[in-house]
C-alpha cells in the first residue's frame, strides 16, 4: 500500500466531521474567499454588462463629439457616409414651472434628440409608450424633475425661452449611462425645439454629439480614426461601443481593485487564524502523532495524513465561501438599487472564481505548511518521557513552500491589478504591518524574560506566561495587534469620509453658479441681482470649452495610454482668459502678462498638471477650440484652490489667445443665506437663456456619491475586520489551553477564581496596552493612504471616536480572553483535575 | 542475539541543561527470552527502551536490533525498522481515541504493508479475549480492555520484540495481574523476545532474566 494511500485511511478515521478543532480555518477561508468572490464576480458582472451594452449605453458603434458648434456641412457628410447618424444637442438649463408669481426653478439636463433617436435600445416612457423625439412643443421629463418641479404629464413648463407640454415621464433612457456626470435630471425635447428655446446661440456652451450606427461592419476605431484624420482640427471627443462609458468603467474598475485588495487582505489576516486554528489542532494530536510513530509511521505519513485532513477542511471552506460570493452579488444588486451603473442579472463569474479559490488555496497552504512541518517533529520517545514538547522543523524544509505559497500570491495579485504598482505596495505595506507585529510580539517575549520577577505570585505568573516554553505570545500579539489596528483603521476612514461628507459647503463656496452669461450684458446681469440683494457679490470669467491636443513636443493622439494624473488630457476642458491672476489661484512659476498684452498668445498652467507632463516655462500648449487648432506659449505656472468650488482652470489664457471665438461668460454669486430663490426668480424673466445652478443641490449629489463609496469601502474594511476577529478567537484559544494546567493547579494550591482571572487579565491588559500606541500608528497610517491617497478626501478623522474604538477594542479583547477561561474555573479542582 | 548494545550512553538537553542518562551501557538479548528492567526512578530505565526501541537515537556506543544498526538510522529511518519488527506496550496505553480497537490494532500492520490487516486484527482481539468488542472506542472500554487492546496491537505485526513499559502501572492489582499474565501467554506463543520495565519484583520473577539499573548504568544482572 502507498504511503498515500495509508494516509488517506488514517486520515478519515480520525477526522471529526464536526470539524471540530478545524472550524477556526473554515471560518477564516469561508470568510476570505467569500468577500474575494463577491468583490471580483461583482466586478466582473457590472464589466461585462457594461461591454456588452455598449451600443445602446453609447447611443450608436461610435460616437463624435464637439462643444460650442454643431458639425460642419462636410463633417456632417462624412458622418453620414459612414452609416446611419443621429445627432443629440446637451446643455445645462433651468426648468421654469408655476405662477410668475411664485416660480418653480429647478436645473436640468436638456437633451435635444432627432428623429433617429435612438439609434439602438427603447426610449420608453412610464405609461408604457416606446417613443422618439418629441414633437417640438413636447417635453419627455425624467420622473426626478417631475418631482422636484411638482409637475405631471400635461403640465406646461418653460425652457429658455419657450413653453412645452410634458408629454410624459422617462422610464428608460437608454443612453443615460453613456451621458456620464449631469447637473440635474434629463429632459428630452426634439432639435427644432431646442431651436424654440433660444438657448443655443454664439459662445453658449453646449455639446453635440454624433452616433453612428456603423454599416457594412466596419470597425469603430477605424472609421473614429479615418474620421479624425480627414477632419484633425475639430477638437473631437470620440468614443466606441466597447468603452461606452469610460467613466462608469474606470470608476468601476477603481473602486472594484480597491476592495478585491482589501479583501485580499483580509484573506492574508485570516491566513493567519487559519495557522493559528492547524496549530491548535496539531498540538492536541501531538499524543496520537506520537503513537503514530511508536507504531512505525514516518514524518512523511503524519504529514500526508494531516495534510489530507487539513485539505479537506480547506476545501469545505473554500466552496463555502464560493457559494457565498455568488449569492452575495444579486443580494447586492438588489441592495444597491441605483447605485450601480448597471444591474447585471444572475451569472457565475468563472474567472474571479478560480481566482478566489486559487488565493484562498495559496493562503491556506502558507500558513499550514509549518504546523505540518512541525507536527512531523513530534518526538516518538515523548510518550515515554511524558513531556510531548514540540521540535521545530528546520527552516530550510518550510521556507521555500511558505517563500513559494506567498510569491505567488503577490504575482497573481499584480498580474491582474489594473494598477500594478498600487497593489504591489498595497501587499508591501500588509507584509510590512505583519512583520512589525511578529518583532513587536518577539520583543516583548524577549523584554519580559529579562524583567525582574515580581514578588507577587499572580504578577509573576502573569509576566511568566508571557515567555514560558511554549508561550504563544507571538502568536497573541499579531492577533490582538492586528484586531486593534482594523479597529482603528475602520474608526479612522469612517469617521474622515463622514466629515468629508459634513463638511458640505466649504466657507467660501458661492451660493450659485451661472451659465451662458451674455458678455454684453454682464453689467445687466450684475446690476439685476444686486438689484434683488445688495449684499450680493458676482464675479464672472469667460467660459469656452477645448481640448489640449499637444504639449511640449507631445501630440496627444499619438500617445497609447495617457500618463497617471493627467485628466486633464482626456477630453474637453473648461478653456477662460483673463487680464490679471484669478482669485484662487497663486504664481509659483514664470510671470503674469500685463494688462493691454499684445504679443504672441501666453498661458499660465496648474502646477500640478505641470509636473505631471514634465512642462516647462516657454513650452508650447496646442489646443481646439469650436474646430480651430490654436497654439500658446506657457508663461507660469499656478496653484490653485481648488476648495473655494468657484471657477478654476487648469489652462488660463492672455486675452489675446482666444477672445475673439464666441463665448458666453460663467458666473459665481454669492449672496447671505436665503437669498438664492429671490435672485434665480429675478434673473428667469431679463435672462431666459442663463442656467441659474444653486451649489447646494450639487454638494448635495456628490454628497450621496460619497457616501456610497464610504458604505463600500466600510463593508469591505469590515470583512477584514471580522476575519481579525476570528483570527483573535483562535489565538486566545489556542493560549487559553496552556493556561488551563496553571489554573486547576492553582486552584487546587488555594487560589480563587477571581485572582486567577485576575492573573490572565493582567496578561491580556498589559499586552493590549501595549500594542495601542502601535495599533493607533499602525492604523491611522493605513486610513490616511485609503483616505487620502487612494480616493483623493481630505484626512478628516475624529481622533475622539478613534480612541473610543481603540478602548472598546481593548476592552472586547479581554471579555473574549477571560470568557474562554471561565469554563475551566467554573469546575470543581477536583473535576477539573481528572480532566487534565 | 536479537539486541547488542555495547557502551551506550544518552545524554539529553543542550550545552548547561544537558544531563546524562545512560553511561555506557552494555547488554545483549538473546532471542524469544524475557527480560525485567529494575531500578528506581530517575534510573535510565525508561530511556534505555527508548534507545533499544528505536524511539530514541543514542549519543555514544552500538546499538543492533534484529541485525539493523540503529546508530546509522534517522527518525524517519527508525519509525520504518520498528514496522514489523518492534511492538510497544506503554504505561498510559496511549490508543488513538478517534479509532476504534480494530482499526488501533490494524494500524502498525497497515503501516508495515501488510494486506490482511483487519483480519489479522480480529484474531488479535479475539486472542486477548476482547472479540466482541472490536468496533468499540477506546473511551468505551475499560482500563484493562485497553491495555489488551495496546498488547494485540503490539504482537499483531508479529514482531522479534516487544517492549513493555510499566504494563500495569495504571491497572488495579487483579487487572493488572490477568493483563500480565495475558502477555507472558502469548509472549510464549509467538515465540517473541519480551523487555517489560517495572518497579513489580513479583513481575520480574516472571522473566527469564532480570536487569538491574541504578544513575544510568547496570548496577546487577540475573539470570532465572
Amino acid at each position: 500500500m502507498s504511503q498515500w494511500a495509508i494516509a488517506w485511511r488514517l486520515a478519515r478515521r480520525e477526522l471529526d466531521l464536526r470539524f471540530r478543532g478545524l472550524r477556526l480555518l473554515l471560518v477564516c477561508l469561508f470568510l476570505g474567499v467569500g468577500a474575494l468572490a463577491a468583490i471580483g464576480s461583482l466586478t466582473q458582472a457590472i464589466d461585462r454588462e457594461l461591454a456588452s451594452r455598449g451600443q445602446v449605453i453609447l447611443g450608436g458603434d461610435i460616437e463624435v463629439g464637439v462643444s460650442q458648434r454643431r458639425v460642419e456641412p462636410t463633417e456632417r457628410t462624412a458622418l453620414m457616409a459612414l452609416g446611419v447618424m443621429s445627432e443629440t444637442l446637451r446643455m445645462q438649463a433651468t426648468m421654469v414651472t408655476g405662477p410668475v408669481a411664485a416660480p418653480q426653478i429647478v436645473p436640468t439636463q436638456l437633451k435635444a434628440v432627432d428623429g433617429r433617436y435612438p439609434l439602438y435600445g427603447r426610449l420608453r416612457l412610464a405609461d408604457g409608450r416606446q417613443v422618439g423625439a418629441p414633437d417640438a412643443r413636447t417635453v419627455w421629463i425624467a420622473p426626478a424633475l417631475a418631482e422636484r418641479a411638482r409637475v405631471g404629464k400635461g403640465d406646461s413648463v418653460r425652457l429658455g425661452s419657450a413653453a412645452f407640454v410634458v408629454g410624459g415621464l422617462i422610464a428608460d433612457e437608454p443612453d443615460r449611462l453613456g451621458e456620464g456626470f449631469t447637473l440635474g435630471p434629463v429632459a428630452i425635447v426634439s432639435i427644432d425645439g431646442m431651436a424654440r428655446t433660444g438657448l443655443i446661440q454664439p459662445g453658449s456652451l453646449y455639446e453635440s454629439r454624433y452616433r453612428v450606427a456603423l454599416a457594412g461592419g466596419r470597425s469603430p476605431d477605424a472609421a473614429i480614426d479615418r474620421f479624425k484624420a480627414a477632419f484633425p482640427e475639430g477638437g473631437w471627443e470620440a468614443k466606441t461601443r466597447d468603452r461606452a462609458a469610460p467613466g462608469a468603467s474606470r470608476f468601476v474598475e477603481r473602486m472594484g481593485q480597491f476592495l478585491a485588495l482589501v479583501a485580499l487582505a483580509a484573506l492574508v489576516i485570516a491566513g493567519i487564524g487559519v495557522g493559528n486554528g492547524v496549530s491548535s489542532y496539531l498540538a492536541a494530536r501531538r499524543g496520537g502523532i506520537a503513537t503514530l510513530k511508536v507504531l512505525g509511521a514516518t514524518s512523511v505519513v503524519i504529514a500526508r495524513l494531516y495534510l489530507i485532513q487539513i485539505g479537506l477542511v480547506a476545501a469545505i471552506g473554500i466552496a463555502a465561501g464560493l457559494l457565498a460570493g455568488i449569492a452575495a452579488v444579486p443580494a447586492v444588486v438588489a441592495l444597491a438599487g441605483d447605485v450601480l451603473p448597471v444591474a447585471p442579472a444572475f451569472s457565475i463569474e468563472v474567472v474571479p472564481l478560480l481566482l478566489a479559490a486559487t488565493y484562498g488555496l495559496l493562503i491556506a497552504l502558507a500558513f499550514t505548511v509549518r504546523p505540518l512541518a512541525d507536527a512531523g517533529s513530534v518526538p516518538a520517545a515523548g510518550l515515554l518521557r511524558g513531556t510531548l514538547d514540540t521540535r521545530s522543523a528546520p527552516l530550510r524544509r518550510t521556507l521555500p513552500w511558505v517563500a513559494a505559497a506567498a510569491g505567488a500570491v503577490v504575482v497573481l495579485a499584480v498580474a491582474t491589478a489594473d494598477q500594478p504598482w498600487l497593489t504591489a505596495g498595497f501587499l508591501a505595506a500588509v507584509a510590512g504591518v505583519l512583520l512589525v507585529l511578529a518583532t513587536i510580539g518577539w520583543a516583548i517575549t524577549r523584554g519580559a524574560a529579562m524583567l525582574p520577577r515580581p514578588r507577587r505570585p499572580l504578577l509573576r505568573l502573569a509576566l511568566a506566561a508571557l515567555h514560558r516554553p511554549g508561550a504563544r505570545t507571538g502568536t497573541l500579539v499579531v492577533a490582538l495587534g492586528l484586531g486593534l489596528t482594523l479597529f482603528v483603521l475602520l474608526a479612522a476612514i469612517q469617521t474622515s469620509i463622514e466629515a468629508n461628507i459634513a463638511r458640505s459647503v466649504p466657507a467660501r463656496a458661492p451660493s450659485l453658479f451661472a451659465l451662458d452669461v451674455p458678455p454684453e450684458r454682464a453689467a445687466e446681469f450684475r446690476r439685476t441681482i444686486t438689484g434683488v440683494e445688495p449684499r450680493a457679490s458676482v464675479a464672472t470669467v469667460p467660459a469656452m470649452r477645448g481640448t489640449i491636443t499637444g504639449y511640449g513636443t507631445t501630440r496627444v493622439a499619438d500617445l497609447e495610454t495617457l500618463p497617471e494624473g493627467a485628466w486633464a488630457l482626456r477630453g474637453e476642458r473648461g478653456l477662460t482668459y483673463s487680464e490679471t491672476l484669478p482669485a484662487g489661484s497663486s504664481l509659483t512659476a514664470g510671470r503674469w502678462w500685463p494688462r493691454d498684452y499684445v504679443g504672441p498668445p501666453l498661458v499660465s498652467i496648474d502646477e500640478r498638471l505641470a509636473e505631471t507632463l514634465d512642462l516647462k516655462l516657454g513650452d508650447p500648449i496646442a489646443f481646439t477650440l469650436l474646430g480651430v487648432e490654436r497654439t500658446a506659449r506657457i508663461a507660469s505656472f499656478r496653484r490653485i484652490d481648488w476648495d473655494t468650488l468657484g471657477f478654476n482652470f487648469v489652462m488660463v489664457f492672455s486675452p489675446n489667445a482666444i477672445r475673439d471665438a464666441p463665448h458666453n461668460l460663467a458666473a459665481t454669486v454669492d449672496l447671505p443665506p436665503g437669498r438664492e430663490s429671490a435672485v434665480m426668480r429675478a434673473l428667469l424673466a431679463p435672462f431666459p437663456s442663463v442656467s441659474v445652478i444653486e451649489v447646494r443641490g450639487v454638494i448635495g449629489q456628490v454628497r450621496d456619491i460619497v457616501t456610497q463609496m464610504g458604505a463600500a469601502i466600510s463593508a469591505a474594511t469590515l470583512v477584514a475586520v471580522l476575519a481579525g476577529i476570528a483570527v483573535l478567537i483562535g489565538a486566545i484559544a489556542a493560549a487559553r489551553e496552556v493556561r488551563t494546567y496553571d489554573s486547576v493547579i492553582l486552584r487546587t494550591l488555594g487560589a480563587t477564581r477571581a485572582q486567577v482571572l485576575g492573573a490572565q487579565a493582567i496578561e491580556y491588559a498589559a499586552l493590549s496596552i501595549a500594542l495601542a500606541l502601535v495599533a493607533l500608528a499602525l492604523g491611522l497610517g493605513g486610513a490616511w493612504y485609503v483616505v487620502a491617497v487612494v480616493f483623493g478626501f481630505d484626512w478628516l478623522p475624529d481622533y475622539g471616536r478613534v480612541a473610543a474604538t481603540l478602548a472598546i477594542g481593548i476592552t472586547t479583547i479581554m471579555v473574549i480572553g477571560l470568557a474562554g477561561a471561565w469554563p475551566m474555573l467554573s469546575a470543581r479542582p477536583s473535576q477539573a483535575l481528572r480532566q487534565l | 542475539m536479537v539486541i547488542h548494545a555495547a557502551g551506550v550512553t544518552l545524554t539529553l538537553g543542550r550545552e548547561d541543561t544537558a544531563t546524562t542518562i545512560l553511561r555506557g551501557i552494555d547488554l545483549d538479548i538473546a532471542r524469544g527470552s524475557s527480560v525485567a528492567l529494575l531500578g528506581p526512578s530517575g534510573s535510565g530505565k525508561s530511556s534505555l527502551m527508548a534507545v533499544l526501541s528505536g524511539l530514541e537515537r543514542a549519543t555514544a556506543g552500538v546499538v543492533e536490533v534484529d541485525g539493523l544498526d540503529f546508530g546509522r538510522l534517522g527518525e524517519d529511518a527508525l519509525a520504518r525498522a520498528r514496522r514489523g519488527r518492534i511492538g510497544i506496550v506503554l504505561q498510559a496505553f496511549h490508543l488513538l481515541p478517534t479509532m476504534t480497537a480494530r482499526e488501533n490494532v490494524a494500524v502498525p500492520m497497515e503501516l508495515a504493508g501488510i494486506a490482511d490487516a483487519f483480519a489479522r486484527a480480529d484474531a488479535e482481539l479475539a486472542a486477548v479475549g476482547l472479540g466482541h468488542r472490536t468496533h468499540h472506542y477506546p473511551a468505551q472500554l475499560s482500563g484493562g480492555e485497553q491495555q489488551r487492546v495496546a498488547i494485540a496491537r503490539a504482537l499483531g505485526s508479529r514482531p522479534a520484540i516487544v517492549f513493555a513499559d510499566e504494563p500495569t502501572g495504571n491497572l488495579d492489582t487483579a487487572t493488572g495481574a490477568a493483563v500480565l499474565d495475558m502477555l507472558f501467554e502469548r509472549q510464549a506463543e509467538a515465540g517473541v523476545t519480551l523487555l517489560v520495565i517495572t518497579h513489580d519484583a513479583a513481575l520480574a520473577k516472571r522473566c527469564d532474566r532480570v536487569v538491574e539499573l541504578a544513575d544510568g548504568r547496570i548496577v546487577a544482572d540475573r539470570s532465572r
